[in-house]
């Protein structure tokens, strides 16, 4: 299969080659198998944490709202990939522009949840627009270093990808939902990286980043001091901004190694666990299925995000490769902030954790996701990495 | 397969590897602390999940009730509102300003208000703490909870509130109940008390706190974050106190305070106690100590104004003067001086002595008589309560060749008879009393006993003073042939259903160690002291026996607290009724008036008001009922 443009400055497109087809006898097995079981699992955590919140209406619907999500997200995964993930490198430019403008759109029409302005409505039903945002910026970015890749060693190149990347950060921010914004960094330094961007430069943006701490402590909302200072010392304030921490701690604690069973765990069904089903669900799991079922989870996790790094490794071109670093990146960022918050290992941040939090938006926007890398799967050069 | 192609340049193995290890590491440092969360420490989280879960609450228990030997209700339990605060529900910054309006609707201090949320905020957010000392008014208690959203945290509570149905008439005896304090609280934790418990502070209440008192019940709750009750995981039903049954006749107890208050309203006295008993059991019947105070009053909060102006008060409202304070006996005490001259063996009933002038005169000093009453036996000599005659008996007369018996002896036959000691009546602050002899006087006073001391003490003035209770109690055991019971208040303690769980039987204090006749000749002699008019009953219906008494104590210039001349005169009456009229000790009812500040003169037959008020409070009670009357007499 000849597709890679050798003469050409850019990566194959569709639109200006010949399609690459797919095969099915490529799909990634082990990344299928541990999106299905993820997806799954998120299931189960939902009907655990959420049967005896009798406060929050039916808990019914919660299941089967995750269970039309799962579907839905399944037949999402199924469709992306069924397309040469080259379309989406082609249309870059427009779904930067696609999502700069939803990112905008958020900001004036958004409905205020928490404090925060971060859902629009679509057919009756809220989308978090920053959950689709972090994929398209992976691919935006992937274009953007794979259009470069011969050049990544240039700070400008660098310098480039960060003033594509602040528009989007900054109006995330501004919602305001400092955690996704925060994965957009984790986004940013993992495939840079990953595409060969020199260390020292990324060392002296980590090391610029510190000298302007005190600034940006400066322009950080009073509770997101709070959260910052409760994480240094949850008791300072027991009731106050440590309460989110403690509460974690105890119900992931009082799972002890086996956990309490499903359904039986008291601390998120009581409402002593804030966000329970989002910020804070991996503290429900660990409380209903113990040590045990954290474990479990960390290993579906492993399996998913070495398939992920080995999808992106056996790209046919730049791009593939580098979208693969970027779900590698927002993946692996996600789901060890997100753990490691619950555990009081880092500070509250609100990010969720990717198939196991309630939410449709980010199951969607992960299976777009998850659909790209299969398409990438479906389309490598097998025969000459068989070689 | 492309000819010439470049190599993957753009895939950075190494880098891939990195990345992997790091988030593989990543994950293990993650597991570890998950380790250390919940295998390692799990059992201590878990605890702390079932805190947060779990929550112990009291269900209140009634106080028993306490009511007259008829059943007749003198204290009871009735609704009442207390405010609590939950420190989790009310915002710190509103706390000081809440504290506040709190305190000055409650009339409390803001800065003690404040400073008992800030504990009960560090000891437990979750569980009120009471703020109310005294219960609240139902409107307060409808304003806060109507404006619940102005009075974040608080909490309004129905509690039981105790009443004291006939207030100061039986505040002597029954006292009250108050919050628990700090240190009872620390001592009787294991009893199951809790800090906003009211315990019985003196009388009764205080007495008998152990059967009054109920048990808590106990209901486990879970409860969410917002410390709604989701729902009971177990519960067991709280136990109500006893109700303690008193041996006090209530009609009784009335007749008598009706007297002492109609005497004390028309200046008679100013200050009396009167108590009567069953001699044959020890039973008290009914015990009125006057002025006292209105017992409701400490319960709903006393302020501190009424407080300092009880304690001021020189006539000792607060203090049950039936046990708690001592008095001078007077002539009463002669039953004592003559029992000793005959158990002794110095004086039999028939000993004549010649009473033939108003004085004796020894050492060069007169001691006087009230009347020259010539010869006297025994007998007569007590009833005409002839002074020289028991100088005589107690310490010699140059006039006369009988012997004294001398202050040890009557000192011993009066400890005997339950002087100098307290009764062991079941109520707190009972006082001693005074049964002085030579080495009490040389220790006391560093002096020697002189023969005037024993004049003195013959006729119950001098340094003997008794409580009311101690000589009521000592004619009693005189009025049933020699047996010396304690008294007691308690006839029984029933369960919710009326059963009973405690009886009080008759408790012996001792045996008198002297002969029945002689007995019996106080008892004559005491009858005599009213068929022979020294204690005049006019029309008597009954065959009262009895011993006056007059002593003189205290300032005889002043006012008193309430306005009133203090005259340092005061009259006792102290009686028994036997069933029929003869010497036997069959009496069931036997009595003892006190009144202060009643007399200044020392006449045969005038102004000792308290025989009047036995007689027709014996009357009306014996006779104002058949079956009372069946009971007492034949």
């Amino acid at each position: 299969m000849s597709v890679s443009g050798l003469t050409l400055p850019r990566a194959a497109s569709p639109l200006h080659d010949k399609p690459t087809f797919r095969r099915l006898d490529l799909v990634d097995p082990y990344l299928l198998i541990a999106t299905l079981l993820l997806m799954a699992y998120g299931l189960v955590i939902t009907y655990s944490t959420s049967y005896e919140d009798s406060a929050a209406g039916d808990p019914v619907q919660f299941i089967l709202r995750g269970a039309i999500f799962t579907v839905l997200g399944i037949l999402v995964m199924v469709g992306v990939a069924y397309f040469d993930y080259a379309w989406f490198g082609t249309f870059a430019p427009l779904l930067y522009l696609l999502t700069l403008g939803l990112l905008v759109l958020v900001l004036v029409i958004g409905h205020n949840v928490l404090g925060g302005q971060r859902w629009i409505t679509i057919a009756g039903q809220k989308f978090q627009v920053s959950e689709f945002a972090k994929v398209l910026m992976i691919v935006v970015l992937a274009k953007y270093f794979a259009d470069r890749h011969d050049k990544i060693g240039s700070p400008l190149v660098l310098g480039g990808a960060l003033v594509l990347l602040a528009p989007a950060f900054a109006l995330v921010y501004r919602q305001p939902d400092l955690g996704t914004s925060l994965v957009f960094v984790g986004i940013f330094f993992g495939m840079a990286y990953l595409a060969g961007a020199r260390p020292w430069q990324l060392a002296s943006l980590v090391a610029m980043g510190l000298a302007a701490f005190p600034l940006i402590w400066g322009i950080l909302q009073d509770y997101q001091k709070g959260r910052l200072t409760a994480f240094l010392d949850p008791y300072a304030d027991p009731q106050g901004a440590g309460w989110n921490i403690i509460q974690s701690l105890i119900a992931i604690g009082s799972g002890q190694a086996t956990g309490k069973g499903l359904t039986a765990g008291t601390q998120s069904p009581l409402g002593y666990l804030p966000i329970a089903e989002s910020d804070f669900v991996f503290a429900g799991l660990a409380e209903d299925l113990g040590f045990v079922g954290a474990i479990i989870l960390f290993a579906l996790y492993a399996v998913l995000l070495v398939a992920t790094l080995r999808i992106a490794f056996r790209a046919r071109d730049p791009f593939g490769t580098f979208v693969g670093a970027g779900v590698f990146s927002m993946l692996a960022f996600q789901l060890v902030v997100n753990v490691g918050m619950a555990m009081s290992l880092m500070p509250v941040t609100g990010i969720p954790l990717p198939f196991i939090s309630h939410g449709g938006s980010s199951l969607l926007s992960v299976c777009m996701a998850l659909g790209i890398l299969q398409s990438i799967s479906m389309r490598r050069d097998a025969s000459r990495l068989r070689s | 397969m492309k000819n010439g192609e470049r190599p993957r340049a753009f895939v950075r193995p190494y880098r891939f590897i990195a990345v992997g290890a790091v988030v593989l590491f990543l994950l293990g440092v993650l597991s570890v602390r998950l380790w250390d969360l919940q295998v390692v420490h799990g059992a201590h989280y878990r605890s702390l999940a079932e805190e947060n879960r779990l929550l112990r609450l009291p269900v209140a228990a009634d106080r028993g009730i306490i009511v007259d030997r008829t059943g007749k209700v003198l204290v009871r339990n009735i609704p009442g509102f207390a405010v609590s605060v939950v420190p989790i529900d009310l915002p710190k910054t509103d706390q000081h300003d809440l504290a506040f309006r709190l305190a000055q609707l409650l009339g409390l201090d803001g800065a003690e208000v404040l400073k008992s949320i800030d504990e009960q905020r560090a000891r437990n957010p979750y569980e009120p703490v009471k703020i109310s000392t005294k219960p609240i008014a139902r409107d307060l208690a409808l304003l806060l909870t109507e404006r619940a959203e102005v009075y974040p945290g608080v909490r309004i509570d129905a509690e039981s509130v105790r009443e004291y149905v006939e207030g100061p008439l039986y505040s002597p005896i029954i006292g009250y109940t108050g919050p628990i304090t700090q240190d009872e609280l620390q001592a009787k934790q294991d009893q199951g008390y809790l800090p906003t418990d009211q315990v019985g502070r003196t009388g009764l209440e205080w007495e008998y706190e152990q059967y009054l008192r109920g048990q808590y019940g106990w209901r486990e709750i879970e409860r969410d974050a917002s410390q709604r009750e989701i729902k009971t995981l177990a519960q067991t039903p709280s136990q109500a106190g006893g109700n303690v049954v008193l041996t006090i006749d209530d009609r009784l107890q009335h007749l008598l305070a009706n007297e002492l208050n109609t005497g004390v309203n028309a200046d008679a006295f100013t200050q009396a106690v009167a108590i009567a008993m069953n001699p044959q059991t020890g039973e008290i019947l009914a015990m009125v100590s006057t002025p006292s105070y209105d017992n409701n009053v400490f319960v709903r909060g006393i302020t501190q104004p009424e407080l300092d102006a009880l304690n001021k008060d020189d006539r000792h409202p607060l203090v049950n003067k039936a046990v708690g304070e001592i008095y001078p006996p007077g002539s009463t005490f002669k039953m004592v001086t003559g029992l000793s001259a005959l158990t002794a063996g110095t004086a039999t009933r028939n000993t004549v002595i010649n009473v033939s002038s108003l004085s004796i005169t020894v050492s060069g000093t007169s001691f006087f008589d009230w009347r020259a009453h010539g010869p006297l036996n025994f007998v007569d000599g007590y009833a005409h309560s002839s002074d020289i005659y028991f100088y005589t008996l107690a310490g010699g007369s140059p006039l006369s060749s009988v012997q004294g018996v001398g202050p040890d002896n009557i000192a011993k036959y009066g400890r005997m008879l339950g002087f100098g000691a307290p009764t062991g009546i079941d109520l707190p602050g009972e006082a001693d009393g005074i049964m002085p002899d030579p080495a009490w006087k040389q220790q006391t006073f560093g002096e020697p006993w002189s023969i005037g001391n024993t004049y003195h003490e013959a006729i119950g003035q001098g340094f003997v003073a008794v409580t009311p209770l101690q000589l009521l109690n000592a004619y009693a055991s005189v009025a049933n042939g020699g047996t010396l019971y304690v008294p007691h208040l308690l006839k029984e303690v029933d369960d919710a259903q009326g059963n009973p769980i405690v009886v009080q039987q008759p408790q012996v204090l001792r045996t008198l160690a002297m002969k029945p006749d002689d007995l019996r000749t106080i008892r004559e002699g005491a009858r005599k002291v009213v068929t022979s008019n020294h204690a005049p009953m006019p029309n008597a219906k009954l065959w009262i026996a009895g011993k006056t008494g007059t002593a003189e104590f205290g300032l005889s210039s002043g006012k008193d607290s309430a306005g009133r001349n203090k005259l340092g005169f005061h009259n006792w009456f102290v009686s028994f009724l036997p069933q029929q009229d003869n010497t036997d000790p069959t009496a069931k009812i036997a009595m003892v008036v006190f009144t202060f500040d009643s007399s200044r003169g020392l006449c045969e037959t005038c102004l000792n008001p308290a025989i009047a008020i036995s007689q027709r409070v014996y009357e009306q009670y014996v006779l104002g009922d058949p079956a009372k009357k069946a009971e007492l007499i034949k």
